[in-house]
């Protein structure tokens, strides 16, 4: 095969048949990726708050729930929703909605119980302190106990979307047109090249998750860092405006 | 939707069962063994050696366990030269004096490979944690009971560092079940291709995926309640003060 006729097969992996055709390859891996990571973190707060603020039997049903989606394979509950929402809901559900909405779950269900632990971990003394100062509980969770358990759980945050962004390559198996399928179809059309193709799709996906494992972990010791001198960026701020005023 | 699966498809989901039970105690061993040596190598004194190990755990933790896969089936068939293949591909029986061991379908030797070379990464770190779990004091009183390098590692470090790191390893353990479920991409026999073969053949989808989630969910329930008579068992080992 000759250098010429490698552009359009990059091209192809990398985007599909996109201005032709809907997105493919690996710019739908990362719309994939970035929606469901959205989701996941929605759902796992949600799912945080909610198992660390509920007692007694709702607290039970809660954690069975979550625990139902920590104990299935992701591929199992990429099959119920994609196989059984639409005989359930009888609509028509895109392939991608589905997958989407699996990783979603299997993701929020994970980050639920690192927020509750997170919450836990800053809870005894700061949320005492709270309800004295004549907070609810409510205002306690969103301003005192949430900012600081979510200091505490972004390494689990990025391992999670990490292995969210892995996770996408799944929809190969329902024939979402996402990398893992393109260089699978690409290679069944080739037949000759499949320890090159599948070593460079290995690369890609390496370099999105250490991209994403680099910022995010960049953006948390940022973010540690701008905390650590306790009230000196008030005062910074303070100076600052008047000086403006004067 | 109505009614049980008839009990020719309950025998291939049994038969599915069965494979994912095999390949996942098959990975387990493998990748324990060879997490114990990645943790060693990443502690490790040469340079060189934990300069490897690193970029092998990056490389294996940060690319999808389907591609991995992928790039074993298809892949390492064509590095292979060509009678290794063709001796892979037929059938071998290795026959013992009561039993006789068939040698698996190259589905099955390569999903082992793939799945023992994602997860030794997952294990490795495990117990490199629970290496580091062990105070430094353990490794200062071995020595000064004249205990070589090895011996320390054998007899004081290892034992203590599989004691810290037993919850989080039945955790991967739980992940790699999980995880053979991909090996169905590769065209092996195990529960969710068998699930998705039946669900195909009979149209009864709630049963079909019913049966392997409930199956799934009972083999992750008996590492949990295996870790959890473990933990107890060693809690009463500690209370007796011959730990």
């Amino acid at each position: 095969m000759s250098a010429i006729d490698w552009l359009p097969t990059l091209r192809y992996l990398l985007l599909g048949t996109f201005p032709n055709g809907p997105l493919g390859g690996a710019a739908l891996t990362l719309v994939m990726s970035i929606v469901s990571t959205l989701l996941s973190a929605l759902i796992g707060l949600a799912g945080g708050v909610a198992l660390s603020m509920t007692r007694g039997a709702a607290h039970l049903v809660l954690t069975a729930v979550v625990g139902f989606f920590r104990a299935i394979p992701v591929l199992m509950l990429i099959f119920w929703t994609f196989f059984l929402m639409p005989m359930l809901l009888h609509i028509d559900v895109p392939g991608l909605a589905t997958v989407v909405c699996a990783l979603a779950l299997i993701g929020g269900a994970y980050l639920s119980h690192s927020v509750q632990a997170g919450i836990a971990a800053v809870r005894a003394g700061q949320e005492q302190a709270a309800l004295s100062l004549g907070l609810t509980r409510w205002q306690a969770l969103r301003y005192v106990l949430l900012p600081q358990a979510v200091r505490i759980m972004t390494p689990s945050f990025v391992n999670q979307w990490v292995s969210l962004i892995k996770d996408t390559s799944l929809a190969y198996i329902v024939g979402v047109p996402e990398f893992t399928f393109l260089a699978n179809q690409v290679n069944n059309r080739l037949m000759v090249y499949p320890v090159q193709i599948f070593l460079f799709v290995g690369l890609v996906y390496l370099l999105l998750c250490s991209v994403l494992q680099f910022f995010a972990t960049r953006l948390l010791g940022g973010a540690q860092r701008r905390n650590k001198p306790d009230a000196q960026p008030h005062i910074t701020r303070f100076s600052h405006v008047q000086s403006a005023d004067s | 939707m109505n009614g049980w699966l008839e009990p020719k498809y309950v025998g291939w989901l049994a038969h599915g069962f069965e494979m994912t039970l095999l390949l996942s105690a098959c990975v387990i061993v493998s990748a324990t063994l060879l997490g114990v040596a990645l943790a060693m190598a990443r502690n490790a004194r040469n340079g060189f050696v934990t300069r490897i190990a690193a970029l092998y755990v990056l490389v294996f933790r940060n690319s999808p366990l389907l591609v991995q896969l992928l790039f074993w089936y298809f892949g390492a068939a064509t590095l292979l030269p060509q009678s290794w293949m063709e001796w892979l591909n037929t059938p071998h029986t290795l026959s013992l004096s009561t039993f006789t061991l068939a040698w698996p379908p190259f589905e099955f030797v390569a999903g082992w490979i793939g799945l023992t070379c994602y997860a030794t990464t997952f294990v490795g770190e495990e117990f490199r944690a629970g290496m580091r779990g062990v105070k430094d004091g353990q490794y200062l009183a071995a020595a000064a009971l004249g205990l070589a390098p090895f011996g320390t590692f054998r007899y004081v470090i290892l034992p203590q560092a599989i004691r810290i790191a037993t919850p989080p390893l039945a955790g991967q353990y739980m992940n790699i079940v999980k995880n053979s479920s991909l090996t169905m991409a590769i065209g092996l026999a195990e529960l969710s291709y068998t699930s998705r073969q039946v669900d195909t053949e009979t149209f009864k989808t709630f049963q079909a995926f019913g049966a392997a989630t409930v199956l799934y969910i009972a083999t992750i329930a008996a590492i949990e309640v295996g870790l959890i008579l473990w933990k107890r068992r060693s809690a009463h080992a500690w209370q007796r003060g011959n730990a």
